[in-house]
């Protein structure tokens, strides 16, 4: 029996390792190639650690007048993931109560409806999205972009907080209805605070899908004055160095990684909050 | 929405009250939606009977259901067809095998399990272009950590351009997809697995049930309601997948890579084709419903001809 379990132990360590490294290890090449000088990446001797570490390609990528123009697209991915998370927050957040308690007529089907146009293909809403902006001159402006991630962002924050709401014990809003609590003051007073913790991992959510989100910026910002971050990345793919890449692609990753590792608890709450039903 | 106005009687008048600010707290974003989902899709069904002006960003004329039998007798189209729902399905098949592996070994106990679930949470973060720059470096001809090590190893005796060969170039950006996707899953799988009751394999065990036995006898058909839709869900968000096959290949070489959503994007955006564009994003959509209905529909079947499960 305990021969049995060391044995076990030894097979979880081991395969713990092995799956480690298949999900880390191409994330760590990314971070070798970007603190390498070119020499060293080029030469055909493989070295998986560093031999010597170089900060150029970083400097080199956030320079102002950079093939990728990376600085501009981290300026304008924040300030587009960061309206689009905040729009999203006030659009669902009474959506999903409306949702979640009230009395809604075809409830199911609303709720149906929206998490199953997640599942759609984007390319269907893309192209005459598209005439409409360039009908109405608005292509290449943040609105072009803010719209269409707020809307494809929405149904899943809606579900989000949805099942945090779900979660809320029904008796303190029965109590504060009692003491005369209209339903906007009960909104703002008693459920938003309560909600913090879905009202986080929902922002989250909606910046790192925004954050993240290639197709719509690359369509709708088709002169390029307002690159995005990804764009920027996919720009410098077309340049030859590979440890700006590298950099320009780790750059691309840190304010997402930085949310990931902190907020990883919230995130995993959600999907367990999820799936228990 | 009209019967609810029409209703004059006190006692219903409270009632109606709550359903219209029910409704006033939704509409926002149902009207969201609407404009930039519901209106699209009918214009897309539209255009794709027409021919498409994009200069003039008019209907030049309707042309019935030539864009869809250009289509189906367009080689690079029905070839994309089939090397999607290929793509789709050998993702969706690898990644619900693997999430399921890692989610069994997550469930257990280990020193170092918080630090790995965050490693492996951390690639759903990572932004697709970023994991198509990622797995283009680790393949890449000249610089790749596989070529090199391949070759130290001794099992190529020269380095390989790996994204030149077509068929190799498809199974590269389906590793990139992959490995983006493992993390998502995982977590449902891991989720399903703690919700299950621990006694059912304890007393599996008291009686005598092996490893396999527990895994195909208990394990397996408690799993599978979480694991059906699970699949299917990445059946469908790999058959979307566009930018990774943007950034590694452009559909390319020779439009080996070329799946029916990138082959939509160079109809709509590189040739300026609306109207064709239009017809196979529609065909993309049925392909997409069918996917998500058959299983449900089969289920429906089973249970009309065979009764009650």
């Amino acid at each position: 029996m305990k021969k049995n379990l060391i044995l076990k132990n030894f097979f979880i360590y081991f395969s713990a390792l092995i799956v480690f490294l298949i999900m880390f290890f191409p994330l760590y090449g990314l971070i070798l190639t970007s603190i390498q000088p070119e020499n060293i990446i080029r030469s055909r001797n493989l070295s998986f650690f560093p031999t010597e570490i170089i900060f150029t390609h970083f400097a080199e990528v956030l320079k102002p007048n950079h093939i990728s123009n990376i600085y501009e697209g981290i300026k304008n991915s924040l300030i587009v993931s960061f309206l689009t998370s905040f729009l999203c927050i006030i659009l669902a957040f009474p959506a999903s109560y409306s949702l979640a308690r009230l009395n809604l007529p075809a409830k199911n089907i609303i709720l149906g409806t929206l998490i199953s146009i997640y599942f759609l293909p984007t390319i269907l809403f893309v192209i005459p999205l598209f005439v409409i902006l360039v009908s109405y001159q608005l292509d290449d402006t943040i609105l072009s972009l803010v719209v269409p991630y707020t809307a494809f962002t929405l149904p899943f924050v809606i579900w989000i907080l949805k099942s945090f709401i779900d979660k809320l014990p029904v008796e303190v809003e029965e109590a504060a209805k009692i003491d005369g609590c209209s339903t906007l003051q009960l909104l703002i007073h008693i459920i938003f605070p309560l909600l913090r913790p879905g009202l986080i991992a929902a922002f989250i959510f909606a910046f790192i899908l925004s954050w993240v989100e290639f197709l719509t910026p690359l369509i709708f910002t088709n002169n390029l004055k307002i690159s995005t971050v990804a764009l920027g990345l996919f720009r410098s793919t077309i340049d030859i160095k590979i440890g700006q890449q590298a950099a320009a692609a780790i750059i691309t990753l840190i304010p997402v990684t930085i949310l990931m590792i902190f907020f990883q608890q919230y995130i995993t709450k959600v999907v367990l909050s999820g799936s228990d039903k | 929405m009209t019967d609810l106005l029409n209703q004059p009687s006190n006692s219903q008048f409270k009632f109606s009250r709550e359903k219209i600010l029910a409704f006033t707290l939704i509409l926002p974003s149902l009207i969201l939606v609407f404009i930039t989902y519901l209106y699209p899709a009918i214009f897309t069904f539209v255009i794709s009977f027409a021919e498409y002006d994009i200069i003039r960003l008019k209907i030049k004329k309707f042309i019935q259901f030539k864009n869809f039998e250009f289509l189906i007798s367009n080689y690079f189209f029905t070839s994309s067809v089939l090397r999607t729902i290929y793509f789709g399905f050998l993702i969706c098949v690898c990644t619900t095998i693997l999430s399921f592996l890692i989610a069994l070994l997550l469930n257990e106990k280990f020193i170092g399990k918080a630090f790995l679930r965050v490693m492996i949470v951390l690639p759903w973060a990572v932004p697709s272009v970023v994991s198509g720059v990622l797995w283009g470096q680790m393949f890449h001809a000249d610089t790749g950590f596989l070529n090199a090590l391949l070759y130290q190893l001794g099992v190529i005796s020269g380095y390989k351009i790996w994204l030149a060969d077509p068929l190799v170039a498809l199974h590269v950006i389906a590793i990139a997809e992959i490995w983006k996707a493992i993390p998502f899953m995982t977590l449902f799988f891991l989720s399903g697995l703690q919700s299950l009751p621990s006694e059912v394999f304890e007393a599996a065990a008291v009686d005598g049930a092996n490893v396999f036995q527990r895994f195909s006898n208990i394990l397996f058909p408690l799993m599978l309601p979480i694991a059906i839709p699970l699949f299917l869900i990445q059946f469908v968000l790999a058959m979307k997948s566009f930018d990774t096959i943007f950034v590694l290949t452009r559909g390319g070489p020779g439009g080996g890579t070329t799946t029916l959503n990138y082959f939509i994007y160079q109809e709509a955006f590189e040739t300026f084709n609306l109207g064709r564009a239009s017809a196979a994003a529609y065909v993309l959509l049925i392909i997409t419903l069918a996917v998500v209905l058959i299983p449900t529909i089969s289920r429906f079947l089973i249970k009309f001809f065979w009764g009650n499960k």
